[in-house]
C-alpha cells in the first residue's frame, strides 16, 4: 500500500514535471534538427549542431546577445537602487505623501502597455535616445519601478524598525540608518529581486521591438525576426532560444536558492 | 504584522539633525518631508519622464483625431470614448473574453502554484530537480513560448494532434477554433506564470511559523485539515497580493495572444489590449487606440481595487 501511494507520487510528479518541460524539450530537439527535418521533428534522426554554428557566426545575433546582457544587468542595478529606496520611503512612513506615492505607483502599474509605448516612441525620439542604452534601460527602470516598489515595501514591512530607531536616537542620520541598518537586512530580498528583474528584462519583447531598431539588436527582438512572411525559420530560431536560455538557466539554477529565501512578503 | 511608522516618534531626534537651509520664501519641508522625497526622487523622475509623460501624450491623443490623413489632429472631444463604449465588439466579444482570460488564467496558475509549491515544501528525493524543472517556464521569453506553443498546435505539423492521431484521436484545428484557440491561449498563460506563483508561495510556506503546525499535529488534524485551518489561513496576505498583481498583468496582456492567435479566428479571441493595439497600430488611428486603452486602464484600475477589498475582506473572515 505505500508502495502504491509512492508510485502514485512519484508518476504524478513525473506527470507534471514532464508536461512544464515539453515545450524547451521541443524547443531543443527542434534546434538540433537539420533545416528539412523541422517540419516533421518527430520523425527521424538527423541531428546537427549546425543550426548553432551559423547563428554564431551571425554577427547580427551575437551583438544581440551582448546588448541583451549589459542591458539586463544594467536595468537590474539601476532599477533596484531607485525601487529599494521607494519601497523603505513606502515602508516606514504614513502620511499624504506616503499616500500619494503608493497611489501614484498603482494607478500607473494599472494602465496597459499598450497606451504607453507607441507615446514613449515619440518621447524617446524626441529626447535623442531611440535605439540606444539608455533609451531602453530607462523605460525598462520604469516598468519595473511600480511593481517592485510595492514588493520592496513588503519586504522592509517584515524588517524590524527597532534598530534604525535605535540608531536614530545613537546619532545617526536618517539616511544612515537605511544604508547601514535596514539595507543590510534586506540584501536577501534585494538579492531575490535581482534575479528575478533580469529575468523579465532578459525576456522582455514589446518594449524592446517598439524602442530598438539597427543600432542596438536584443535577443528576443532579433529572435521573433525568424518569424517572416516567408514562413518561420525554426532551425535558426530554436537554435537562439536555446543560447537565450542558457544564461537564464544557469541564473535560475543558482539563484532560485536566493529567490526562494528572499521573496518573503 | 504591521510595522510601527517610523517618522513620528523619532521627530525630535530628527530635527537635530537638518544641516540643510531651504529658502524661506516658500513653506519649509519638514527635514522629515525632504527626507522622503529624496528616498522618491529617482523612482519618481524616471517614472515622470518614461511613463508620465508618455501617458499624458496617449490620454491627449484619445481626445483628437489623431490619424495619418488629420495633420491638424482636431479636437473631438469623447468622441472616441462613445465610439469604444458602443461598439458591440468591444461590449459582447472583447470584455466578457479579458475577464474570462483573467479569471480563468489567475485561478488555475493560482491552485497550480499553491499545489506546487506544497510539493515543494516537503523534502524528497530529487527536489531540487524538480524545483529546477518546475521553475522552466520563467527562462523562457514569452513571445519564444507562444511561438513554440503555437506550433506544437499546428493542425498540420504539431505534436499535438500528432500524438492525439497516434492514440486514434482526431486532431483539431486548435487554434481556428474559437473556444479551443481561447484554451490554447490560457494553457500558455498558465504555464508562463504558474512558476511565479510556486515562487512567491513557496517564500511564503518556507517562512511560516513552527508552532501552529506542531500544535495541530498535537491535536491529530489530518493532512488536510492542517491546509484548510492552518496554512491557508497564515498564507492567505502572500496569496491576495500574488493574485491581484497578476490579475492586474493578466488583464492586459497581450504579446502571448497576438502571436498565438493574434485574436482570431476572426476576432472571437481578442482581448482588450489587442483592440486597442489594432485601432492604433494597423488602422492607425491612434486617438481611438490610446481612448481604447484609456478605458482599459480605468476598469482594471477599478477591479483590481475592488478584487484587493474583497480578497482582503474574505482573509480577514476566514482568520
Amino acid at each position: 500500500m505505500r508502495l502504491l501511494r509512492r508510485a502514485v507520487f512519484v508518476g504524478i510528479v513525473a506527470l507534471v514535471c514532464g508536461l512544464f518541460a515539453f515545450p524547451v524539450l521541443w524547443l531543443g530537439l527542434t534546434s538540433l534538427r537539420p533545416q528539412s527535418g523541422v517540419y516533421y521533428v518527430h520523425r527521424g534522426t538527423e541531428l546537427t549542431l549546425g543550426n548553432f554554428v551559423q547563428v554564431l557566426h551571425n554577427e547580427r545575433i551575437v551583438q544581440a546577445f551582448v546588448n541583451s546582457a549589459l542591458i539586463s544587468t544594467l536595468a537590474t542595478v539601476l532599477s533596484l537602487m531607485v525601487t529599494v529606496t521607494s519601497g523603505y520611503m513606502l515602508s516606514r512612513f504614513r502620511g499624504a505623501l506616503s499616500r500619494a506615492w503608493f497611489g501614484t505607483i498603482y494607478v500607473f502599474r494599472c494602465v496597459p502597455y499598450i497606451s504607453w509605448v507607441l507615446p514613449l516612441y515619440f518621447v524617446t525620439q524626441a529626447w535623442g535616445v531611440y535605439d540606444s542604452y539608455p533609451g531602453l534601460l530607462l523605460p525598462h527602470i520604469a516598468v519595473h519601478i511600480c511593481f517592485f516598489s510595492w514588493l520592496m515595501k513588503g519586504f522592509f514591512d517584515g524588517i524590524d524598525p527597532s534598530m534604525e530607531h535605535a540608531a536614530l536616537l545613537d546619532g545617526c542620520t536618517r539616511w544612515g540608518a537605511f544604508v547601514r541598518v535596514a539595507l543590510p537586512a534586506a540584501v536577501p530580498a534585494i538579492a531575490a529581486l535581482a534575479v528575478l528583474c533580469w529575468l523579465f528584462t532578459w525576456n522582455e519583447f514589446l518594449f524592446a521591438l517598439i524602442l530598438t531598431g539597427q543600432r542596438t539588436p536584443v535577443i528576443t527582438v532579433v529572435m521573433a525576426q525568424f518569424v517572416h512572411e516567408m514562413g518561420i525559420e525554426w532551425h535558426l530560431m530554436s537554435a537562439t532560444a536555446i543560447l537565450a536560455l542558457v544564461p537564464a538557466f544557469l541564473l535560475t539554477l543558482f539563484g532560485q536558492k536566493y529567490v526562494i529565501r528572499g521573496l518573503r512578503i | 504584522m504591521r510595522v510601527a511608522a517610523l517618522g513620528h516618534g523619532t521627530e525630535a531626534v530628527a530635527l537635530q539633525s537638518s544641516p540643510h537651509m531651504m529658502p524661506p520664501a516658500r513653506r519649509r519641508l519638514s527635514e522629515q518631508e525632504r527626507f522622503m522625497l529624496l528616498l522618491i526622487a529617482p523612482a519618481a523622475a524616471i517614472l515622470l519622464l518614461f511613463q508620465v509623460v508618455p501617458i499624458l501624450i496617449g490620454a491627449n491623443a484619445s481626445f483628437r483625431d489623431w490619424t495619418l490623413y488629420d495633420p491638424k489632429k482636431t479636437w473631438v472631444g469623447l468622441a472616441h470614448y462613445t465610439a469604444v463604449v458602443t461598439d458591440r465588439a468591444f461590449l459582447t466579444i472583447v470584455l466578457p473574453n479579458t475577464f474570462l482570460f483573467m479569471t480563468v488564467s489567475v485561478g488555475a496558475s493560482l491552485l497550480l502554484g499553491l499545489a506546487l509549491a506544497l510539493l515543494l515544501n516537503r523534502p524528497f528525493r530529487g527536489q531540487k530537480l524538480v524545483q529546477t524543472v518546475l521553475l522552466m517556464p520563467l527562462m523562457v521569453a514569452p513571445v519564444i513560448a507562444a511561438i513554440m506553443l503555437r506550433w506544437m498546435f499546428n493542425d498540420q505539423f504539431g505534436i499535438v494532434n500528432v500524438v492525439l492521431e497516434a492514440l486514434g484521436f482526431e486532431g483539431q484545428p486548435w487554434l481556428a477554433q474559437r473556444w479551443t484557440a481561447f484554451a490554447v491561449i490560457v494553457l500558455t498563460d498558465v504555464w508562463l506564470w504558474t512558476p511565479w506563483f510556486t515562487l512567491l508561495l513557496l517564500a511564503g510556506l518556507q517562512s511560516l511559523p513552527r508552532e501552529p503546525f506542531e500544535a495541530a499535529a498535537i491535536d491529530g488534524a489530518g493532512r488536510f485539515s492542517v491546509l484548510r485551518f492552518v496554512t491557508l489561513p497564515l498564507l492567505s496576505s502572500v496569496l491576495v497580493v500574488c493574485a491581484v498583481i497578476r490579475a492586474i498583468d493578466a488583464f492586459r496582456t497581450f504579446d502571448i495572444v497576438w502571436t498565438l492567435s493574434g485574436g482570431g479566428p476572426g476576432r472571437s479571441t481578442e482581448l482588450f489590449s489587442l483592440y486597442a493595439y489594432v485601432y492604433a497600430f494597423l488602422n492607425l488611428d491612434f486617438g481611438k487606440g490610446s481612448a481604447a486603452a484609456m478605458i482599459g486602464g480605468a476598469i482594471i484600475l477599478v477591479v483590481g481595487l475592488g478584487l484587493f477589498r474583497v480578497l482582503d475582506r474574505l482573509v480577514q473572515v476566514s482568520r
